[in-house]
Parts: C-alpha cells; structure tokens; sequence
C-alpha cells in the first residue's frame, strides 16, 4: 500500500499551523491597535463645517475669549455654540461681503440655525458637565488641546474612558488657579506639585474613590 | 407592634397551591412561560443565534450642533427652566410648576407657594404633561372629517355671525364642560348680552344632567379634629385630592397625639378614604339616608328615628359621640353621589355643631353650574323640538359620556350645525359637522380657579404643537369678527385687579392671584323633600357608577401612564372591572376574571368580575371611562362602557341584576407582582400609643460576612411614613414622568413586566369583608449589603461612595441575576425595546438628563441620581457642602401628604434622620441583613381616649 502522506506532508502542517497561528494573532492585534488608533477615536479629523471656522484666527491671533462665544461654559453643563447673531456682531461690520460667510448671512436673512458639526463629543451615556470643571480649575486646553492653534478644529484628544479616568483618579497635576482657565499659554510654576495640592484643597476636591464612582459620569 | 398577617389578594388569604407554587418560582414574572420542552428551546435559542447578527443595526448619533438665530435673552442651554401655571381637572385649576428643558415641557410640579396645593400634586397633575404630547391628538380642523383650514372656518362663521345678529342668536346653543375660568365666564356673560337669544348648557359628566342644587359647602379639612365622612372620598381622585392630602399629612406622623386627624367613613364601595380611615363601614348606598339621619338625631338636630343594623349602629353611635366631642372642630361631610337632601342635611349639622365658619363654610360654586347655565336635559328636549339650529361643544364629549337613555347620539344627528371644539376626535368631534382643535392647558393663554377659588392665570410653556385655537378665541369669534387673541381676552378680565406689567408678572411668576375678595356667600336652598330610597328586590343588586381611579371620566384614556397605573385598590390595569364582594361571589361562584353580565336600566353590559375585599354586600360597582370607540390608539376598545347604561335622573344608582357569562378573561393585574417573601408577616407594620415601637425580634442588625460599607458623606437615605401615605400613586407617576420610564402594554403588565421603578404596594389583613388596608410604595432599598451587587457577574451593578445602588446600563448583559438576588422585587428588566418607536411626538417629553434604556438591560430606582448630581454640582461650584433638603426625589417632591423624606443620613441636623430615630422607624425584610437605605414608619393605630 502506498503511502498516504507525502515527505513534505509534516511540514506542511507546521506551517500551515504556525501561518494560521500568525493570522490569528495579526487580526487580534491589528482589530487591537484599531480600536486605539485616532481613527476609531475620530481624532485630528476636521469634518466639512458650514463655515470654514478658524479658532486659530479668532481665538489666538485676536484674542478673542472662548465665552464671548461658548456662553454657558460656565454655567451649564454644556458649553453653548453661538448664536448667528454673535457672529454677525462683528461680520456685520467686517468681511460683509465675504463668500465664505454668505452661509452666516443667510442663516440671519432667512432666521434659520446654522447646521455645525460637532467635533468634540462623548457617548450618550456619558453625562459631562463643563460648568463643574470650569469651576475647579480645569482647563480648555487640557480636554481640547490648543484649539488656539487649530486653523480648523478637530478633537485633540482621544474622549475614552481612560482618559477621563486618569485625570479623576489624580486630578492635581491638572489643576490650575481659576483665572488661568481659559489661558492657552499657561506655564506651570516650578513646584507645581506642592500648587496641585494646594488648589486640591482650595477647591475641596472630592476622594478619588468619589471621583471614579460610576455614578459620577454615568447614570 | 402588631403581628398581623397581611395579604395582598384572596388566593394568597386561602393560601392556594398554584400561589405557592407562583411564589417559589425563581422568576415569578416568567411562571407561566415556563412550559417549553428542551427540544423547542433549543430550536429558539438556534433561530436566535441566527437572527443575532441582525440585530446592532442602530441609527447612527446625529453630530448636527444647531445654535439659535438669536438666543432668547436668559436661555441657557442644558439648563431648565420653570414656569407657574396650572393644568385642568375637571375644569379645576390645578396649579403646577413647569420644567422645559431646551424649550419643551418635560415635567410638572406641584406650585410649592401656592396656598392651598403647597407643593403637592396627583397622579393627574403628574400625567397631564404626557397629554401634551399625545400623538393621537386633533392637529387640524375638520369639515365633514375631511381636512380643513382655520380660513375655512372664519368664512363660515362670518356668515353665521350675520345671521345670529339679525335673529339675536335664536337656535345658537353652547353646550360647554366643567370650566371655571373667569375669562370664560365673563366671555359667557358678554355673549349672553349681546345674543340673548343664544343658550348655554353645561355638560358635567359627575354633576347630574338636570338642574341640581350645589352642595354649597366648602370643607376646610386641615382645621378639623374630627372628620365624618358619608361616602365622601376625600383623599381619593378628584379636584381636592392634593388640597385634602397636604391637610391630611400634616395631622399624621409624628405629631403630638392631640394634634391628630381622626377619620370615620362610611361608603358605599371601598376608597382610598376608607382605607386611611380609624373606623370604617360599608354600607349599600340606599342606607345612607338612614345613617345621615342617625347621626342628625345623635347630634339633636333631629329626633326621628331610624332603623340600623348593629354595625350601623355602632358606627354611627362613634360618629355622633366623636362630633359632639371635638364640637367647634368637627366636620361632617357627605359624598358628592349622595341625594341633595343629605348635603342640606350636613349643613345643618354641620351648623349645629359649631362648625361653619370653622372647619368649612358656605361658598358659592366657583365655576360653571346648572344653576347658572341651562341644564343639559332642557337642550335634549329642544333638539328634540328642533328647536337648535347650531349646536358649540367646547370641551365636552357628550356623545360618549351622556346618559344611555338619552340616546344623545341619534339626537345630535339631528341638529343642522355641529361644532366641536377639543383635544381630540373623539366620539363628538367624529359625529360633528366641523371639529376644532383645542390647545393643551401648557399651550396657551386661560386662567381658572382651584377649589378653592383661588384663580391661576394660565401661561403657555411651549408654543402650540398643532394648529390648534383656544376655546376663548372660539367664544369671542361668535360675536366679533376681530377676536381677541386668548391672551388679550385673559388680560382683559383681569384688567381691574391686575392693572400694569408688574402685578401681571408677578401673578405669572407666583402662579397665583392673591387676595381676591370673594363673593358674600348665599344659603343654598334647603331640599327637605323625602329622599325616593328605591326598593331592592330579593337578587337584584345595587349598582353603582362611579369615575375610574386612575381614568376618570375617559378623558386621560388616551394616557398610557394612567392606563398602566394599577388603580390604588384592585392593582388592576388598562381596563375597567365590575367590582363585587367577596359574600356574593361566592355565593354565585364567581371568581376575579370571570366575565359577568349586569342589567340594569333596560341595558346590558359584560365586564371582566373583580372580588374587591370590603365591597359592601348586593352592591355592584361599575366605573366610568372605559369603553372608547375615539379616544386614540392606546384608549380604544379597552373595558366596558358604564356611561351607556346610565339614567339621567338617577346617574349614580341603579338596581339590577348579575349574573356569570361561564366566559373568562386574564385581568393584568400587579397585585401578586413582586410579592416579598416573608409569608406576609412584618412588612407593613402599625404601631399604638402604648406600644410604640415598629421594631421585632430579628431586626436587630445581622452579622455579616462583608464589611461594613463604609460611609462617605453624603449619605443619602429615604425614609417613608406609611402613617401620611395615602395610596395616591402620585410618587409613581412622578417617577415615570422623571426617569423615562416606559409604558409596556396590557399583555406585557400580564406577564409581570411592567415597569415601574416605584410601586404601591397594597395589603389587606383581616377578615375579607371588612378589611383593614395598608398601601407600602417601594423603591429600591439601596442596601448597604446589596445581594443584587453579590449576584452580577459583570459588575453592572455597584455601590457609590455615597451609598446609592447604581446601574451601569452600558455594562449590563441582561443575565437577571440581579432581580433574582432581590429581596425586594424592585428591578425590572426591558425585555424588548419600549422606547426606539415610541410614536412622535411622545420623546419630546423625556428627561435629557436621564439615559433612555434599551433591550436586555435591567433597570430601577436610582434615588434621582440626576437630581443629586445636579445638587452636587451646584453646591461644589459655589464650593460649599450641600444642604439638607436641596435634593428632591421625583417622588418626595409629588407626594401630597409629604409622606417621604429624603435626604442626608451623615447629617445629624437632617430632616431624614430626625425620621429615622422615631420609634416606627423599620428597615423590610431586616432578617435579611440587607441594611437597606430606604427605611418606613408603621402606620399608628390609635384609639378613642388614647391621647389622654
């Protein structure tokens, strides 16, 4: 009786076990880098806005404050997107004539809002609040990067659990006085650390425990 | 404390096999489905691993940010805001206070400076806000119910208007439901001067249909010591409820004893009232004259004599003794169904005694009465004269609700010109030649007055969702062909007392009109005509008719959170039931369920039997409100309709007769849903004077194998009294209105999956034909040793630093481990998706801050997380502790006797912990060491002489 296998009939076996092995394992990693990578985040893209809006121009060559605009940070949970008729505060005096601005004009003419596209967003489930942030010493720049430099806004960071976790479990490093809030070129002095634990105080920071309980952003 | 044994229904009192059976199954809610073979299940679970890849199909999150135009001064996004007006109970204002979140009204709240609400509300204050946004409601008009436009109408009615004034209205009849807006009853008067001829009618399904005399009295209760109720439910539905339950609540607890309300009630059918009252009686209605008589001759009112059982006897005896004593500080009332010869009866008493001018007075009716309209009987006769030209229904639905031997419907045929005006097209609006529709009470301009005549100007908090005109703008169109608009007609009635911009903003931000002079009151006529007592024969029944706890008169039919509310008594839910008492139904081998036949008035009618512990013997009751063939698509078709076999002289009683149809039908009723298993003894405890203490054996605190739970601050904590609770179910529909709770349907309500995250339990102990009555809302415990938190095998359920049982929603698998660990049966699971097709525009009504649960998640109570987190947030902002009584439950804050408490048990100066060192103070189900959060007081039982 011949033989059934041939020589060769082993290794290919092992290979085709190993090759399968290393399959398996590059579609695990590769669905694993995914799931981290900015494109699953939605990070560092700038989606098509009505208004090609520069934050870099208002915000960081005029100066303009972030709550001319974003009226409610400070009183809300949530931050606010500006009226047409904010816009048209100085656009009705500048560039009133400009093409990239008929969108803002016929938003007024028409009273009808104009559509943006959010760029930083959490899950539905998740229940942030900017007012309590505000008011304890959190920063602008440390959820939305240097939107000051952005010529067109897209989400800095990635809005993961893990990010928001890190800085609850230890929020001192990240605090800074309550006027530097909205200051993007804030330098922290040379012991921040000892300013951190200062401020943890100051502001009656809650227990980390606190802090990471469920309830806190979910409910 | 007693050791009574309590029941909640009479299969468990005979303590039944197929009871216990229900009782030990791990999930009681799925008992009866438990019957596949493993061959069948094995095929479901093959088509539902086939069928699981179809499902993950979500619509994908909008990222649309849409600004104002121009931001309204003072919005501010995500945040609510909160307006006074008020919203209608049979034509009564029923002040509130309405939250709008992003400009939608999302919920209601009682108006806490109002003076005689204070804060509380009902279940229909509650629900009101779901009509809002009712999908079935009238979005346009209709002509011959085909579409038409607002410009058709005014053509016509230009042309009506010219001929009206040639002819000073003759053939114009408004037949109008209850209202007591003072706009509306200037536009009334205006009308009548400028179209005598005209006529107007009022239609009030609970008021009688021909010219009756008004009560006239006025009952002050939170004055009165001692309280006689004949047949008046005072704590039950009705435009008083939440007025009588803040008076009730504050004479309850933990009060010194002298300062105590006493109650005794004797009714016809059993009610809230009788439940919460210290001595009760049942009695058939037509032996209330010779009670009321008794108690005249016991007070010496009277000196004739009367004929009583022994029990009547007794109780009346009580009743007279218990008058006399607190003289000055009694009341006497008497039941809104009675005969008029009892009401002039009760004010003579009630005079007798010192009373009047005390504990209640003499008023003049505050709105509409058939003493100051036509009765409806005198415009069924002119239709039949043909006498009516044009017929106006404003707010009426007379066709469904109007006494079947009128047989209204055949004659309003008839009449050449229909107009109805209202929320829907209902069973009127359908049979008229045009249908207008009405604004909701949150959409426009009106004003009204509560009970107590006190007037709230009605502001609109959302614009008009459909294209819909006020009934004032209506009224003003017969006569002018430039009608005020509703807010310039409010505006103007109000001119004298309300004079500039400022004191009409401030009546607009309080919610009410201050000090009003009041008109001097007249002494209603005496009816001391014999009362026409009919004779019952041998097997006949006495019937009564009466509104339906939670649908009342079938104007909330359309309201799913009233439909699924089990009514407070039988549990039962999305129909009506033909109530009788246990004696009879054994005598005729009748079980709940069993469909019955009852005749009476020449008519017949089949509804599903319920065998209602303490119902009086060869008394039926039936209730109105059922039956709809237009009320939308949640009311049609459900229950029996009892309006169709009422005798417009006599709409509340009938004699008759029952019998059983051999048929069955499966009631969906919560009774036995969620049952604790502790075989009844000690869940609902009553305290006495002499032995205060709600604690047993076995409550002391358990040893556990788990640490103790350490305590952050704050602690929250809830402690409800079971002495104030009235069994009103307001907390529950507060809950659903604030935590999205989803409505599930009649078969689903069967199956024991209805949803609601706070129950009210009802007990009865005792003998079944007289028993005592305990409700017991509950929600989640939060236990400190949460068995639920021990069972999930995902840690979707958890424990806060600050003691709340939290649900991750996003973490749950759907195992049900949770709810099988629960002691106390408070969570609930989706078992399909309630919500992703929920009809428009019905979400508009949800709770932005609260997530909206989908399929295969577990859910319930949250202590109103969202209103602690927002408390939290404000007071860590202004960076200081948080206050007591700056969070309010949904539930706390509906309840009208005040009968919950929550707040911060770290707190050593906190109401909540002031309540939870009273001596009735008792945790459920403590044997099981649960340590839960949410504790009760005992109900205390006191007698006669016990305060001395």
């Amino acid at each position: 009786m011949p033989q059934v296998f041939s020589r060769t009939a082993d290794t290919w076996l092992r290979a085709v076990a190993l090759g399968a092995l290393v399959v398996t394992l590059a579609i695990f990693l590769g669905a694993l880098a995914f799931a981290r990578s900015q494109y699953w985040d939605v990070v560092a893209r700038t989606p098509l806005q009505p208004v090609p809006f520069s934050h870099k121009h208002h915000a960081g060559e005029l100066g303009i404050d972030c709550r001319y605009c974003h009226t409610s940070v400070e009183t809300s949970a949530n931050a606010g997107f500006p009226a047409t008729h904010v816009c048209m505060t100085c656009h009705s005096q500048l560039w009133t004539n400009a093409e990239m601005l008929a969108p803002v004009r016929q938003s007024l003419a028409e009273n009808r809002p104009i559509d943006w596209h959010r760029v930083a967003r959490v899950p539905d489930y998740v229940y942030f609040r900017h007012d309590i942030h505000i008011a304890k010493g959190i920063a602008c720049v440390e959820c939305h990067g240097r939107i000051d430099r952005m010529p067109l806004t897209y989400r800095a960071k990635a809005f993961e659990m893990k990010f928001c976790l890190d800085c609850h479990r230890n929020p001192a490093p990240n605090l800074r006085p309550r006027d530097e809030v909205y200051n993007f070129d804030w330098k922290p002095p040379a012991d921040h650390e000892a300013l951190g634990r200062k401020l943890m105080a100051i502001y009656h920071i809650k227990s980390p425990n606190q802090l990471t309980s469920c309830g806190t952003c979910h409910r | 404390m007693s050791g009574k044994r309590v029941w909640r229904s009479l299969e468990e009192y005979q303590r039944s096999d197929a009871f216990g059976e229900m009782l030990k199954a791990e999930f009681p809610s799925i008992f009866d489905l438990w019957t596949v073979d493993r061959r069948q299940l094995l095929e479901v679970m093959g088509a539902s691993l086939a069928l699981a890849g179809m499902t993950g199909c979500k619509p994908v999150r909008s990222d649309d940010a849409v600004p104002f135009v121009n931001r309204p001064e003072g919005f501010i996004e995500g945040r609510t805001g909160h307006y006074a007006t008020a919203v209608l109970f049979e034509g009564y204002a029923q002040p509130v206070l309405a939250t709008t979140s992003g400009g939608r009204p999302i919920k209601l709240e009682g108006n806490r400076d109002h003076p005689s609400f204070g804060g509380g509300s009902t279940p229909f204050m509650q629900a009101a806000i779901l009509d809002l946004y009712d999908p079935d409601r009238s979005q346009a008009p209709l002509f011959n119910g085909k579409p038409a436009s607002w410009a058709d109408f005014d053509g016509q009615m230009a042309r009506w208007r010219d001929s009206w004034a040639a002819t000073k209205g003759a053939g114009l009849r408004l037949l109008l439901g209850p209202t007591t807006s003072p706009t509306m009853l200037r536009q009334i008067a205006e009308l009548r001067t400028m179209l005598p001829l005209a006529q107007v009618h009022l239609f009030d399904p609970f008021g009688g249909f021909d010219r009756v005399t008004p009560s006239g009295l006025r009952p002050i209760i939170q004055d009165a010591d001692v309280i006689v109720s004949l047949d008046d439910d005072l704590l039950g539905p009705g435009p008083m409820q939440a007025t009588n339950a803040r008076a009730w609540g504050d004479r309850h607890g933990d009060i010194p004893l002298r300062e105590r309300m006493r109650l005794l009630v004797a009714e016809t059918t059993p009610t809230q009232t009788g439940s919460k009252a210290d001595r009760r009686l049942g009695v058939a209605p037509t032996r209330l004259p010779s009670l009321a008589q008794a108690i005249a001759t016991g007070v010496g009112v009277s000196s004739d004599g009367v004929r009583l059982t022994q029990k009547e006897l007794a109780w009346t005896k009580e009743a007279a003794r218990a008058l006399i004593q607190a003289r000055g500080r009694s009341l006497f009332v008497v039941g809104r169904f009675a005969p008029p010869q009892l009401h002039s009866l009760a004010i003579e008493i009630n005079r007798a005694l010192g009373n009047l001018g005390r504990t209640c007075k003499l008023a003049t009716p505050v709105g509409l009465t058939s003493q100051s309209t036509e009765p409806f009987l005198d415009l069924v006769r002119d239709i039949g004269q043909r006498r009516v030209s044009t017929l106006f229904v404003l707010g009426a639905n007379p066709l469904y609700q109007a006494p079947g031997n009128l047989d209204f419907a055949k004659l309003y045929a008839t009449v050449p010109v229909t107009v109805h005006a209202g929320l829907h097209v209902d069973e009127t609006g359908f049979q008229s030649k045009w249908h207008l529709p009405l604004p909701h009470a949150l959409e426009d301009w009106s004003d009204a007055r509560s009970p107590d005549a006190t007037a709230t100007i009605m502001q609109p908090v959302v614009r008009p969702i459909y294209d819909s005109r006020s009934a004032h703008e209506i009224i003003a169109s017969l006569t002018s062909d430039q009608p005020a608009s509703s807010k310039d007609a409010v505006r103007q009635t109000w001119a004298a007392k309300l004079p500039d911009d400022a004191s009409w903003n401030g009546v607009l931000k309080s919610g009410f009109v201050p000090e009003e002079p009041q008109p001097a009151p007249t002494e209603p006529p005496i009816t001391n005509t014999a009362i026409d007592v009919p004779r019952v024969g041998d097997g006949d029944f006495e019937i009564l008719f009466r509104p339906d706890p939670t649908i009342h008169d079938g104007s909330f039919a359309n309201n799913g959170w009233l439909q699924e509310l089990p009514k407070p008594l039988f549990k039962t839910t999305w129909e009506n039931v033909v109530a009788l008492s246990p004696a009879d139904a054994r005598a005729r081998g009748i079980t709940s369920g069993d469909l019955v036949a009852v005749e009476a008035n020449g008519r017949r009618l089949t509804g599903p039997a319920w065998v209602l512990p303490g119902q009086p013997r060869r008394v039926v009751t039936l209730f109105l409100g059922y039956g709809r063939s237009h009320a939308g698509r949640i009311g049609n078709g459900l229950g029996y309709d009892a309006f169709a076999m009422r005798d417009a002289l006599r709409p509340w009683n009938a004699t008759g007769k029952i019998s059983k149809t051999g048929a069955r039908t499966t009631l969906a009723t919560t009774q036995e849903h969620h049952m604790l298993d502790a075989e009844g003894e000690g869940v609902v405890r009553t305290v006495t004077p002499q032995h205060p203490s709600a604690l047993r054996e076995g409550d002391a605190n358990q040893d556990s194998f788990y640490p103790p739970w350490p305590g952050d601050k704050p602690a929250w904590g809830m402690v409800i009294d079971l002495d104030r609770c009235i069994g009103c179910n307001a907390c529950a529909v507060a809950c659903q209105a604030e935590n999205n709770v989803p409505v599930v349907g009649k078969d689903q309500v069967a199956r024991g999956r209805e949803m609601a995250w706070l129950r009210v339990d009802r007990y009865f102990a005792g003998d079944p034909e007289e028993p005592e009555t305990y409700f017991q809302p509950v929600p989640c415990m939060h236990c400190e040793q949460a068995p639920c938190e021990m069972g999930c095998p995902v840690h979707a359920t958890v424990h806060s630093p600050e003691g709340l049982n939290l649900m991750v929603y996003n973490r749950c698998i759907g195992t049900r481990t949770c709810s099988s660990y629960c002691p106390y049966k408070v969570r609930r699971f989706n078992w399909f998706d309630y919500t992703t097709d929920a009809p428009s525009p019905t979400e508009a009504q949800r709770n932005p801050d609260v997530t909206v649960r989908g399929r295969g998640v577990m859910e319930k109570c949250t202590y109103c997380i969202q209103r602690i987190e927002a408390a939290t947030v404000q007071a860590d902002i202004e960076n200081r502790p948080i206050v007591d009584g700056e969070v309010m439950t949904a539930c706390q804050q509906a309840c009208p006797a005040k009968a919950i408490t929550f707040g911060n048990l770290a707190d050593g100066g906190s109401a909540v912990r002031k309540q939870r060192s009273s001596e009735r103070n008792y945790a459920l189900l403590a044997e099981q060491g649960t340590r839960p959060r949410t504790t009760y007081l005992a109900r205390l039982e006191v007698e006669p002489g016990d305060g001395e």
